[in-house]
């Protein structure tokens, strides 16, 4: 009974945006982890073979050292790997895979599928019929021939892809290397394995998105997850399996505070998520003195504990409350600046007044304690 | 606030208790001699506010070598209508009290009171300086520094502020001035004066724009890496197709036929080139059978013609002939009318020669006629010139000597009619008959002498009369007059004449004789220039002319009269054309004799030539060699026709095959075989280049480093974001802490000056004295007169310290404030003036405020009008009540 996984769109040598050195490289170096993390659910999973359905690479120049790690880590299954070009590292005349291929660093068991056609496996009973992606742009559906390919009796037909389910994804998404959405049924394959959208979808019976392994934006849901496709013959449904393979979890909140009890929700949230936790908030509304105190003293000790937080305040005012301003002692013209900057910031929505407001109120505070000792 | 009492013990010299006691609430004048305790009073009260209780830096309050001593201060003040009694003592027993109202308060918690009350600060460890001591600082003046106001109020500053907050609302902060300066120095970490970004900012924003290149120097290398792998992919696909179905195979085809059918047509051109040159031998053998055959037929033609000059030569000769005798005739006519010609010029030579002789007899005969005439004449005119000469010899007498002697006769009459005037006169009238002789001289009837001399007048009868004249002048003209007679009579002697009259004819005579010699010497030099003996020799020389041209004449023949002979010129005119007619016949006669000549020896020669033509015309041979030449031209003829048909033929076919074509259609194949190999080659090399570059290329990772390049550029942008809003922030908080601090320094300023208008007018009527931004006086001004407060003489810097002083303590006064005034020995560099006017002003202030003036002249204060307290007289009242 075959059974492989099915994966794609690992990204290799993208560097991250947005985010601390240190916290980049964290992120980089768990695509690799995650390729391993692959090879070792092949094996726990028994499977036959595995399909990488586009994007292994993020780009074409990425260094000779990025291409051999990732040849490495797949190391842990010694089955056969159906390695498949997609937009971002087509087959063109000079690719990444054909450096790949002159660094020797292309592993016997891996397949490069450079051209389109069949790839049989024997062994495994598999014909997987590939559509790689030769140009980087392709605007004909180039699973199209899958119909006209032969394949030897009793083996699986699997198609293979990177592109586009017309008519299912957003219309955000490019609109480029379309795939039809009947592709299965028409081209008689038993499973379609699709690449290149990033969160794990179904797209009917036969044809899936496996989404990335690992995340590696916040605007993904159901990212990082593999399938293990079961089809117990030719024609049969197939049994998919959705498993978990990613480290970290990227969650992006966009909130409004508005009183005080929304901050201290906001602040339990927070505490709820796991340590492998990447967190984007961006904070609108408005926040008191106090609240603003409260708040970074909570995303301190959040930097701490996260991989990554990062904290977009510029979109929150500060409304420092009588309280607030008794308790910063801002008397006489220093008061005056204090209530100033609190009309220029909600009259104009002013940055600069905003975070001169914060300024001050932190040198007050500081001024406070001083004193207090 | 109004100080009551004070006592003091064990401090310094005052080892016992001392009290001063009931002091006023306006003005108290202390005065003691020097080390009399003034200053250490002054030192006490300073003591009891400004240092701490527990201090170990006030050892300055012990008495000397007294380790035991405890100094203590106790002051009574009555403030807001309580009474306060202030209790401290140091070192040995560290104590402070305070007691307000029924309220008491002790150690830390009453000096805080304190402070708070008075507005100033402690020391946070040892003595207390002047930065801490704020308001009292500026109202407690000590010796000697009354002039350094802007130390004091800078250190009352916030004291100051928050002291006068009631007077302009809540308005002062607490601590602002210290915040402005830490955001100052916050924002100038990120921001130069000018608001350009420096230090990290600056850095960042540098960084920034590196990464911008680099990243932008990346994507380009991309870009091109992305050409390249296009350009390889078009390449790739280009020669695998020219690889499948290799065109240049086809074209090299194409180039075989081609040259096959151009060789084709290369024969014919050769066989055609053949034939032409056969053709050609042809056409040059029919022209030399051609041109024989003109030969051999040209005989005859040559023999009429030969035949035609014979006759024309005869014909010519018989002409010339003909002329002859008319040619010799012409000649002899012309040899005897040169004869002619020739004398008839001998002939007017002739006549001409003797006209000329004759024209010459008659000339010389009239020259000498006037010869003659001229030397009849000049001989005449020689005759008068001696007749005048001897003239002239005869009356030649000097004109200066006549010309003297005229003036000496003239001075002679003039002196004898002066002597008669003056000469006795003898006037007579004698009777008939009767007579006198005088001087011998007889005298009758009537007259009259004068007399210049002696005369004896006899009269007959009676005798004699001696008549002498009178004078003397008379004896010098007698003189005079007989002078001149001698000289007169010298000169006519001399010039040999009788009288003057005689002199002038004389001279006369020979002038006019001068003249007639001049007018005789031009008349005869006319006609004779040369003299006489030349106009002579001239007539004989005409003479002797004369009759030669009469012999010749006479030898000369007559010609015959009746023979017409023509002149001269005519006669030789004539006989120059006669010559030149006799050479002309004589020169064509010759010419026709030459001419006869050549023309016979012409006729010879046509004769023969004829002759010999004639003779070879008549030969055998030539009509055979006509006949052979003949037949062998239309031999000739014939082949050529069949040839040029031929040709033509030929001609035709290589036209239709077009060879210029074929030429280019190989060209064309070759190089299309030739370029068709040659872009599949070059498509190959670039294939291979294209690819080693683009392995070095891929080697370097270029994306994955551009990805990392733009990772880091965004920390580093929003690194460079987060402190470009912190400086923005940072300048808008600085503006405005300033912006209100100024506005609220502006604010206080206005009741100050106010005050110290108040004084200032008492002092210099005329002047002003601004308040600046840290309310302190600042830009003096009187009259014309501007500056500094600081640019003035210590005397009147010390007078401006006191009254702003004064007018600080107003402004606190009317806030509420406590205001003690204490003055150490100050104004003592006023002149009497100024004190004058100084005494003025601490009277009416001391109508507000307490003041204590600690003096050691009391003298200088006199007429305060408050009694003085002499501390000495104290000292000693204290000593006698222990």
């Amino acid at each position: 009974m075959p059974k492989f996984l099915h994966t794609a769109d690992w990204q290799m040598g993208r560097a991250f945006t947005r985010f601390e050195t240190e916290d980049g490289a964290a992120l980089v170096e768990a695509r690799f982890e995650a390729i391993e993390t692959l090879a070792q659910l092949a094996n726990e999973h028994q499977c036959d073979a595995v399909l990488v359905a586009g994007d292994v690479f993020d780009a074409q120049t990425v260094s000779d050292r990025t291409i051999r790690r990732v040849f490495n880590a797949t190391r842990g299954f010694t089955g056969p790997w159906v390695v498949l070009p997609g937009n971002h590292d087509a087959a063109l005349a000079e690719s990444v895979w054909t450096r790949a291929q002159r660094l020797g660093a292309v592993p016997e068991n891996v397949h490069l599928a450079l051209q389109p056609g069949v790839i049989d496996l024997e062994d495994q009973g598999l014909s997987i019929l590939c559509a790689p992606l030769t140009q980087r742009h392709t605007y004909g559906d180039l699973t199209e021939p899958f119909s006209g390919y032969e394949t030897p009796e009793g083996f699986l037909r699997i198609g293979l892809a990177h592109g586009s389910v017309q008519g299912l994804l957003p219309d955000e998404i490019d609109s480029t290397n379309p795939i039809a959405p009947d592709r299965a049924e028409a081209s008689r394959l038993d499973y379609l394995a699709l690449g290149d959208w990033h969160g794990t979808k179904q797209i009917d019976e036969r044809t899936w998105y496996s989404g990335t392994p690992e995340p590696e934006r916040f605007r993904n849901n159901e990212a990082g997850n593999a399938l293990v496709v079961e089809v117990s013959e030719p024609g049969a449904n197939p049994k998919v399996t959705s498993l978990p393979t990613g480290r970290y979890q990227w969650h992006q909140w966009r909130e409004t505070l508005a009183v005080h009890s929304d901050l201290e929700q906001l602040l339990e949230r927070l505490n709820t998520l796991p340590e492998s936790a990447v967190v984007d908030l961006r904070l609108e509304g408005s926040v008191t003195l106090a609240g603003e105190e409260t708040l970074l003293k909570a995303l301190s000790v959040a930097e701490a504990r996260f991989r990554s937080l990062r904290c977009e305040r510029s979109g929150l005012q500060l409304a420092p409350t009588d309280e607030d301003i008794a308790a910063l002692k801002a008397d006489g013209y220093v008061g005056e600046v204090v209530e100033s900057l609190r009309e220029r910031q909600e009259g104009a929505q002013d940055d600069v007044a905003r975070d001169a407001l914060a300024i001050l109120a932190g040198l007050l505070r500081e001024r406070e304690q001083e004193v207090g000792q | 606030m109004k100080l009551q009492r004070m006592r003091i013990e064990q401090l310094r010299q005052f080892r016992k208790p001392f009290v001063l006691d009931n002091l006023q609430p306006g003005l108290n004048l202390i005065h003691g001699p020097n080390e009399s305790g003034k200053s250490t009073l002054v030192r006490a009260i300073r003591a009891a506010f400004f240092e701490r209780y527990r201090s170990t830096a006030v050892d300055d309050l012990r008495p000397w070598g007294d380790s035991a001593a405890a100094p203590t201060i106790e002051l009574d003040f009555e403030h807001d209508n309580r009474v306060w009694r202030l209790t401290k003592s140091f070192l040995q027993r560290k104590r402070c009290d305070l007691v307000v109202g029924t309220e008491t308060y002790s150690e830390d918690d009453a000096e805080e009171k304190l402070a708070e009350l008075l507005g100033y600060q402690y020391p946070k460890r040892g003595a207390s300086k002047a930065e801490h001591w704020g308001i009292p600082g500026l109202l407690w003046v000590e010796q000697g520094t009354g002039q350094d106001i802007e130390q004091a109020i800078e250190h009352a500053g916030d004291h100051l502020k928050s002291a006068l907050n009631s007077m302009v609302g809540e308005v002062a902060s607490s601590g602002g001035d210290d915040l402005i300066e830490t955001v100052r120095s916050q924002r100038d970490t990120l921001l130069t004066g000018t608001g350009k970004p420096r230090g990290d900012y600056q850095q960042l924003e540098k960084d920034r724009a590196l990464y911008e290149r680099e990243i932008g120097e990346l994507k380009e290398r991309v870009h091109k890496y992305q050409e390249q792998v296009d350009r390889l992919g078009k390449l790739a696909h280009d020669y695998d197709q020219a690889e499948a179905e290799r065109p240049w195979e086809d074209a090299q085809r194409q180039l075989e036929e081609a040259r096959v059918r151009y060789q084709q047509v290369e024969r014919l051109e050769q066989q055609q080139n053949q034939e032409k040159a056969t053709l050609s031998q042809l056409l040059q053998n029919h022209r030399l059978l051609q041109q024989n055959k003109e030969h051999l037929e040209g005989l005859s033609r040559q023999l009429e013609g030969r035949k035609a000059e014979l006759d024309r030569a005869e014909r010519d000769l018989s002409t010339a002939e003909a002329q002859t005798p008319m040619i010799a005739g012409r000649l002899s006519e012309a040899r005897t009318a040169y004869e002619q010609a020739e004398k008839q010029r001998k002939l007017a030579g002739l006549l001409q020669t003797r006209q000329r002789l004759e024209q010459d007899v008659r000339r010389l005969e009239q020259q000498k006629q006037v010869l003659s005439q001229n030397l009849a004449k000049a001989k005449e005119y020689h005759q008068q010139l001696e007749q005048a000469r001897q003239q002239a010899r005869e009356n030649r007498i000097d004109a200066e000597l006549v010309k003297k002697l005229r003036a000496t006769g003239n001075q002679l009459n003039e002196e004898t009619i002066r002597s008669r005037t003056i000469a006795t006169r003898l006037s007579w009238q004698l009777d008939a008959g009767a007579s006198l002789t005088l001087n011998d001289e007889s005298l009758t009837g009537q007259g009259e002498q004068q007399l210049l001399e002696e005369s004896t007048l006899v009269i007959p009868g009676v005798g004699t009369l001696g008549i002498t004249p009178g004078g003397e002048e008379l004896a010098s003209t007698r003189r005079k007059l007989k002078a001149l007679e001698e000289d007169l009579e010298e000169q006519l002697k001399t010039l040999g004449v009788e009288s003057v009259q005689q002199a002038e004819d004389r001279l006369s005579a020979f002038e006019s004789a001068g003249r007639a010699v001049k007018h005789a010497d031009e008349l005869f030099k006319s006609l004779a220039p040369a003299g006489l003996e030349q106009l002579v020799s001239d007539q004989n020389e005409a003479e002797g002319e004369l009759e030669k041209a009469r012999t010749q004449l006479e030898a000369t023949p007559k010609p015959d009269p009746q023979e017409d002979v023509p002149a001269l010129e005519e006669a030789e005119a004539a006989f120059a054309r006669a010559g030149t007619a006799l050479d002309k016949a004589e020169s064509d006669e010759r010419v026709h004799q030459s001419s006869l000549s050549a023309l016979k020896q012409a006729r010879d020669n046509a004769k023969t030539e004829w002759q010999r033509l004639a003779d070879e015309e008549k030969s055998p041979e030539r009509q055979q060699q006509l006949r052979q030449i003949t037949a062998d031209l239309a031999n000739i003829e014939k082949q050529q026709a069949e040839l040029e048909a031929s040709l033509e033929r030929r001609e035709r076919e290589i036209r239709e095959a077009r060879p210029e074509f074929l030429r280019q259609d190989i060209e064309r194949y070759q190089n299309a075989v030739n370029q068709l190999r040659q872009t599949q080659e070059n498509r190959s090399r670039e294939l291979r280049d294209i690819k080693v570059r683009l392995e070095a290329w891929g080697a370097e990772g270029l994306e994955e480093q551009l990805n990392e390049q733009e990772a880091e550029f965004d920390q580093c942008n929003r690194r460079y974001q987060e402190l470009h809003r912190r400086a923005q922030a940072l300048d808008l908080l600085l503006n405005l802490l300033t912006e209100k601090r100024q506005a609220l320094t502006r604010r206080l300023q206005a009741p100050l000056q106010k005050h110290l208008n108040h004084y200032l007018s008492v002092l210099f009527p005329e002047a002003s004295l601004e308040v600046d931004e840290q309310l302190r006086p600042g830009t003096f001004s009187r009259g014309s007169e501007l500056g500094q407060i600081t640019e003035l003489s210590f005397g009147a810097r010390e007078q401006m310290g006191l009254i702003s002083r004064l007018a600080y303590a107003d402004l606190l006064r009317e806030a509420g404030r406590p205001t003690l005034v204490i003055l150490d020995d100050t104004l003592v560099h006023s002149d009497s003036d100024r004190l004058e006017d100084m005494k003025r002003i601490l009277f009416d202030a001391a109508s507000r405020h307490q003041i204590l003036l600690f003096t050691c002249h009391p003298g200088n204060w006199n007429d305060l009008g408050v009694p003085p307290i002499d501390l000495q007289s104290l000292k000693v009242q204290a000593v006698a009540q222990a």
